[in-house]
């Protein structure tokens, strides 16, 4: 007991200077009480107390788990990408990706934190930011469990450069990511509130369903009339959503911006809830799509599923390598479908594409002749948390 | 239905104990054995407290033999009375409530009679 109540007092000691200067007073006022205190389990539990308060009042659960939890996933990104020779294009391609990466993820908050400040208050934000970061994180882990299967590029001063510029490409596409995620989850976001929580959850849904429709990137092939014909009456429903979510998203955001936050564009406000549709879906898909190549070559069941359903794309796909077999060929397959063109384009394009359908659905939405009729004012106008009075 | 209060259950039986002698200075150990509070739960109250000048806090004048000076509190004339009044209002909710769980019995009852 009393090598217990030891070592929690120490450990009361060692605390303090987390604490605030204002508040290691009050930790030194519970200190002070504890020779009052019984000795044996009443002692320990009023000093167990005070490492509560440590904890709560220097928002430890904040500022020490947000940065161990992404050094303990950026350590299992860089595990997992590490291993492999040295001289193999495709683990140097991961190393640099994973470093890079790393890199911009701890630094980029502190660069937009000064523009922005740091990450608002609301839950809604903090999930947004953190998803962001957590999705990010598995693209790079997909993206070298890719990199591992595709086919090497060619050995030559022309293939080398193309793979280069692509992982620059790849490289600034996820910066310009990572920023749009810090700058509107910050505290003076230019967001207005709610327009990134509809557009992330438009996106989410969308990046589902179209991931559901392709899920290894491009549309399946069926044998049977039946099936053939329900899946091309999805494929057209889904592209006809695809289209309608970012307008839709930016239509929401900016009738809402314009009751909660009059002086707030809606022009503006709809282009970003159309932005983070495009990107959160785009995200998405990748993810999805390149984790389920990354484990095509390994599982047999995908594996003899992917032969099943792709089997008619086959011919057009082995005119351009020879196949070896079974395992080469779908290797060679998740090689070019993953980032080298597909996906990239869907993560220049989709944010683009999102902004300005979402931009046009604001604009709309602002428009004299199209925006709703505003209510009489009363003598109190209600907050903007307050439920509706219909 | 009674209106809830702005305190915690453990901030009014912090503010119920200081306002058993609102002009004596108390100290934190005294507070968590009349209230039953444990320390962590009880300096973040008078943390909150006096944050909101409803608590004020100082250090014994004189040091004391044998042990460390202790941290005191009292309630600020603003703590009295905000106390006062949620004390007051915590009361009333009480009895809201007793009469209404008694009266849903009773009413409960005369149903089921026969």
């Amino acid at each position: 007991m009393n090598w217990l109540t030891r070592l929690t007092a120490a450990l009361l000691r060692w605390s303090a200077g987390m604490l605030p200067p204002s508040r290691r007073l009050w930790l030194c006022a519970l200190w002070a009480e504890a020779d009052e205190v019984p000795a044996g389990w009443l002692r320990l539990a009023w000093l167990a107390g005070g490492v509560r308060l440590t904890v709560r009042e220097a928002a430890l659960g904040r500022r020490l788990g947000y940065p161990l939890a992404f050094a303990i996933a950026a350590a299992g990104v860089a595990w997992s990408a590490w291993s492999g020779p040295p001289g193999d294009s495709a683990i140097v391609i991961n190393r640099v990706d994973v470093i890079s990466i790393v890199a911009i993820l701890a630094v980029l908050p502190r660069v937009i934190g000064r523009a922005r400040g740091p990450v608002a208050g609301r839950l809604r934000a903090r999930l947004v930011r953190t998803s962001g970061y957590v999705t990010v994180l598995a693209l790079v882990l997909v993206k070298t469990a890719v990199e591992r299967v595709a086919d090497a590029p060619p050995n030559n001063l022309e293939g080398s450069v193309r793979t280069w510029v692509g992982e620059v490409v790849f490289l600034a596409v996820m910066t310009c990511y990572v920023a749009v995620v810090l700058a509107y989850t910050a505290r003076r976001s230019p967001a207005a509130p709610g327009t990134v929580g509809i557009g992330t959850a438009t996106g989410a849904a969308v990046g589902v369903m179209v991931y559901m429709l392709g899920p290894l990137g491009f549309p399946l092939r069926f044998t049977g009339s039946w099936p053939a014909r329900l899946y091309d009456a999805a494929m057209a429903l889904g592209v006809l959503l695809a289209l309608c979510a970012p307008v839709t998203a930016g239509l929401v955001a900016a009738r809402r911006s314009s009751r909660s936050t009059p002086a707030a564009s809606p022009t503006r406000q709809g282009a970003m809830a159309g932005l983070c549709t495009g990107a959160t879906a785009a995200l998405i898909i990748a993810v999805l799509s390149t984790a389920t190549i990354a484990s095509l070559p390994h599982d047999t069941v995908l594996r003899v599923w992917a032969t099943a359903h792709i089997g008619q794309w086959m011919p057009a796909v082995s005119q351009l390598a020879p196949i070896y077999g079974p395992h080469s060929y779908i290797g060679y397959m998740a090689g070019n479908s993953a980032f080298a063109a597909g996906y990239l384009v869907v993560l220049l394009l989709s944010p683009l594409a999102g902004c300005i359908l979402g931009a046009w659905a604001g604009w709309v939405a602002g428009s004299p002749g199209h925006s709703r009729p505003q209510r009489p004012r009363s003598a109190q106008a209600p907050s903007a948390g307050s439920p509706s009075s219909s | 239905m009674g209106h809830r209060s702005e305190f915690s259950l453990q901030t009014l039986a912090v503010l119920a104990d200081l306002c058993a002698t609102p002009s004596q200075w108390r100290h934190g150990y005294g507070i968590a054995r009349d209230t039953g509070l444990k320390s962590g739960t009880l300096y973040p109250v008078l943390i909150r407290l006096a944050d909101r000048g409803l608590v004020e806090a100082c250090w014994e004048a004189e040091q004391p033999t044998g042990r460390p000076r202790r941290h005191l509190y009292r309630l600020t004339p603003q703590g009295l009375a905000v106390a006062t009044a949620a004390l007051a209002q915590a009361r009333s909710t009480d009895r809201t409530q007793a009469s209404a769980s008694v009266g849903g019995r009773r009413r409960a009852a005369a149903r089921t009679a026969p």
